[in-house]
């Protein structure tokens, strides 16, 4: 058994990976993928070494902090020791490449989406509104550019230097939110200040297909003992409810989807035809205490 | 021929053990300092050294100003400071600062100053261990038991540092071998020395409130008879250890603790409360993190097989199985003897030769390192208990678990021995060589492989470091691998006077850290990332969501160097675009 033992050590403290094989991997993906296709790392430990390896360019904030795989059309799942992305099971496999100890695997998405609009991309000062509704009193936030606001363990999302801030307290800001199970999501940071205020968000010139699909959740340490009042969001367009869904704690990173077909052919069309409206997602919770919600949404 | 007589050791255990059992103490110890500097500062460490300097500082005063000294203000002015955790480490690694750092200079990093006292104290726990086994089984037994016991990645790890863990488990099997030892000889100086190991236990860390689940059943076992007469002519008989234990070791555990000197009730109370209703901290077991209860039931086992070279348990396996054999046919021929079994049939036949190879000893030994083993890991198998010290919190249990394991090399040396009968001295010596290297190569390959990472060294049983990252395990705790981080990349790469985010590392290690020559100087610690140029992240699961607040912060999510231990992450170093 010792003897095993020695040798097993042996085996597995010589099995790192060249940089040399990361390099010859990141090249290949760099002349596969386009700008739709999903670039992820397994198994899971190994993301900051893929990060690193294979640059900003393809390990973006996008796909690294993505809030599921329904979007990409195909992944370059880039993995050593023979580890695969347990969320890409049922993916169609069309290309395997060996790079010394790096494999690239090129895998089909097999009910592939089109987005239309990604909300958290309209975070800015052209495509979003933000207020705080307190009762009757309507209080725009303002888009701002300030410093970055971070802290360490417990302090929940940063807050980026691009941001709404609300004159009557808070904040609303595209950032990058660790869910229950610690994964990163890109995600749309509003927290309801509690009790009759509520956050509206209005997007604007959003194009509509046949759903809105989204996911919702808390920061982790907001939601995980599960003490928190329950938050809502409910999309509207002009007076017309698309949905609402609510998120407890302890629900995670949570999905929703809502029909959009109705509403899509009574809405005006763009020079496109597509039909496009103004949506307005409003955010509420009976007590706002740590309610550090964030969601992301688009429609398909 | 004087000198071959002095080295030639006879059957029984003497003095020559002691020189056997220093000389592994040494040797360990020399090799914990040598690799001393090349661990960083964990966060419970920091506090350590601080308290040290303030406790140290009082004794310095009882010396010169007694009566001021011993007034309750300068005494809680001295000893508040990390007032949930008894003194006598403490005092130890201030003293070893005070003398070998700051008045004799001997040793220069005050850091290696403050955890002399711990390495010592882990040497010692391989020489009582080395003795125990080699008087309860063989020189060969406690020998193996020894040399395992410091060869497991976790013990090499926790007995660099100038905390409590590895402090407390030389003193739980030290407690646990004078207490055998005064069962053996029945002499009032072993039945005091409990009580006054008990103390010091009690003194290093609350883990000795379970050495009275250990130690009194069984020395009432031991002394079952005598308790019983006595009984019958209406006397109690309580034996001398177990009074010893709780008279004596409480009177060693107040002394040693000026804290108690006032207030000593509520502060005891307080005291045993702060530990019992503990807060829960974060920590990953099989890619879940639990902050709370309930603790999974099967984090022990795991962590054990885990953790501990497989050799080492393959050897306790073979030990303890044969120990257990023994006891089960003891028990049998009780029963066979308050059932009056006679030959004759086919069954009471099986039944009497099972019994005849049954081996007593008056001491107990099998029973008492069971229950040693029991009382150490029990407390985390209960849901309510927080696990998030990994496995340091049952090292306790190490040392009875490397001497059923020396049980186990002994037997399997036996059976060599049956295996190859023919073999002359000369070769004979080899062959025992060979074996002892074969089962000792692993553990000592595996610890010197895990240095300075020990937290995150798995055995290959379970894939070696990146395959108890597969497995979710945790990788670290306590952000001491920003000297890593310093080593590999910071020391050279930073601009001068960066601000560096330091993440879980605190302030106190920083700034010593930097005194000590082992990150430059002229980086500023800061600590949130957005006031960084540079920021680090030390990976633990929980850890993520700051490693995404630097990706906000820094507006990017590609770190500029990743610290590695067998490819797995350490350290994440990121540096403003």
């Amino acid at each position: 058994v010792g003897i095993l033992e020695l040798g097993a050590h042996v085996v597995q403290t010589h099995g790192a990976v060249d940089t040399a094989d990361w390099h010859a991997a990141r090249d290949y993906v760099a002349s596969q993928a386009k700008p739709d296709d999903l670039v992820t790392f397994a198994p899971r430990w190994v993301d900051p070494v893929g990060r690193e390896q294979l640059g900003p360019a393809l390990a973006t904030l996008e796909r690294e902090a993505r809030p599921d795989e329904t979007r990409f059309p195909r992944a370059f799942e880039v993995s050593i020791r023979g580890e695969h992305d347990p969320l890409l099971e049922g993916w169609r496999q069309s290309a395997e490449q060996r790079f010394g100890r790096v494999t690239v695997t090129t895998l089909e998405n097999p009910s592939p989406v089109h987005v239309l609009d990604d909300l958290v991309s309209l975070v800015n000062g052209q495509r979003m509104q933000a207020s705080r509704v307190d009762g009757d009193r309507v209080s725009d936030c303002t888009f701002t550019h300030a410093g970055t606001q971070s802290g360490g363990l417990g302090a929940g999302p940063a807050l980026p230097a691009d941001r709404f801030v609300c004159a009557a307290g808070g904040f609303v800001a595209a950032t990058v939110a660790a869910d229950l199970d610690y994964r990163p999501r890109r995600c749309i940071y509003a927290p309801p200040p509690g009790g009759h205020s509520f956050v509206r968000l209005r997007f604007l010139g959003v194009r509509l297909g046949t759903s809105i699909h989204g996911h919702h959740g808390l920061y982790v340490e907001a939601e995980r003992n599960k003490t928190g009042s329950p938050v809502t969001i409910t999309f509207r367009v002009g007076d017309a409810v698309v949905g609402s869904v609510v998120h407890h704690d302890g629900d995670g990173w949570k999905p929703f989807e809502f029909d959009t077909r109705a509403l899509a052919a009574s809405a005006s069309k763009n020079d496109q035809g597509v039909p496009q409206v103004d949506l307005v997602a409003d955010i509420e919770s009976a007590n706002g205490e740590r309610r550090m919600y964030c969601f992301e949404a688009d429609t398909r | 021929v004087k000198l071959r007589a002095l080295v030639r050791l006879p059957s029984r255990i003497g003095w020559r053990d002691h020189v056997i059992g220093a000389s592994l103490a040494l040797a360990y110890f020399v090799w914990l300092l040598a690799t001393a500097r090349s661990l960083g500062f964990p966060r419970d460490e920091g506090m350590y050294f601080h308290a040290a300097t303030d406790y140290v500082g009082w004794w310095r005063s009882l010396l010169d100003h007694a009566q001021d000294a011993l007034k309750q203000s300068a005494i809680d002015g001295a000893f508040t400071d990390n007032h949930e955790h008894p003194v006598l480490m403490k005092t130890l690694f201030g003293v070893s600062w005070w003398i070998l750092h700051e008045k004799w200079g001997l040793v220069k990093d005050a850091s290696t100053a403050f955890r002399i006292p711990a390495m010592l104290v882990a040497g010692i726990g391989l020489w009582t261990t080395y003795l125990f086994g080699a008087r309860a089984w063989s020189r060969r037994a406690g020998l193996v038991a020894a040399v395992l016991l410091g060869l497991m990645p976790a013990v090499f790890f926790h007995a660099h540092l100038a905390c409590f863990d590895v402090p407390i488990m030389t003193m739980w099997i030290l407690c646990v071998y004078v207490h055998w030892r005064a069962q053996e000889t029945r002499s009032l100086g072993w039945a005091l020395a409990v009580g006054v190991v008990f103390g010091l236990a009690l003194e290093t860390k609350h883990s000795a409130w379970f050495l009275p689940a250990v130690l009194v059943p069984h020395a009432l076992f031991i002394q079952r008879r005598e308790i019983l007469r006595a009984l019958r002519v209406g006397r109690v008989s309580i034996p001398a250890s177990v009074v010893s234990m709780f008279v004596v070791g409480p009177i060693v555990f107040l002394a040693l603790w000026p804290y108690l000197w006032n207030d000593t009730l509520a502060r005891v109370q307080w005291w045993f409360e702060f530990h019992l209703n503990h807060e829960y901290y974060n920590i990953e077991y099989l890619g879940r993190n639990y902050f709370g209860p309930p603790s999974p039931k099967s984090y022990v086992p795991v962590m054990v097989l885990a953790t501990v070279p497989t050799v080492t348990i393959v050897l306790f396996g073979i030990g303890a199985v044969e120990r257990a054999a023994n006891g089960a046919r003891r028990l049998a021929h009780w029963g066979k003897r308050v059932l009056r079994i006679d030959g004759g049939t086919a069954w009471t036949n099986w039944w009497s030769d099972f019994v005849s190879g049954a081996s007593s000893d008056r001491r107990e030994t099998d029973l008492l390192l069971l229950l040693s083993l029991a009382a150490a890991l029990s407390p985390w198998l209960r849901a309510k208990t927080p696990i998030f010290g990994g496995t340091k919190h049952w090292l306790t249990a190490y040392p009875a678990l490397a001497l059923f394991a020396g049980r186990g090399f002994d037997l399997v040396t036996a059976a060599m021995g049956r295996a190859l009968p023919r073999l002359d001295p000369r070769r004979w010596l080899a062959a025992e060589a060979g074996l002892f290297a074969s089962v000792v190569a692993a553990p000592l390959v595996v610890t010197v492989h895990s240095h300075p990472y020990g937290i995150a060294a798995y055995v290959p049983l379970v894939g070696g470091t990146a395959g108890g990252a597969t497995l979710g395990l945790n990788r670290q705790f306590w952000g001491y691998t920003s000297q890593n981080a310093a080593e590999e990349y910071l020391n050279e790469q930073a601009p001068r006077g960066a601000s560096v985010f330091i993440h879980d590392t605190t302030w106190d290690a920083w700034a010593r850290m930097q005194q000590e020559g082992r990150v430059r100087k002229d980086l500023r610690a800061t600590g949130a990332p957005n006031d960084g140029q540079i920021a680090l992240v030390e990976h633990e699961l929980h850890m993520n969501e700051v490693d995404y607040s630097i990706w906000t912060a820094f507006g990017s999510v590609t770190p500029v160097y990743v610290v590695l231990h067998d490819g797995v992450p350490m350290v994440s170093i990121y540096r403003r675009p």
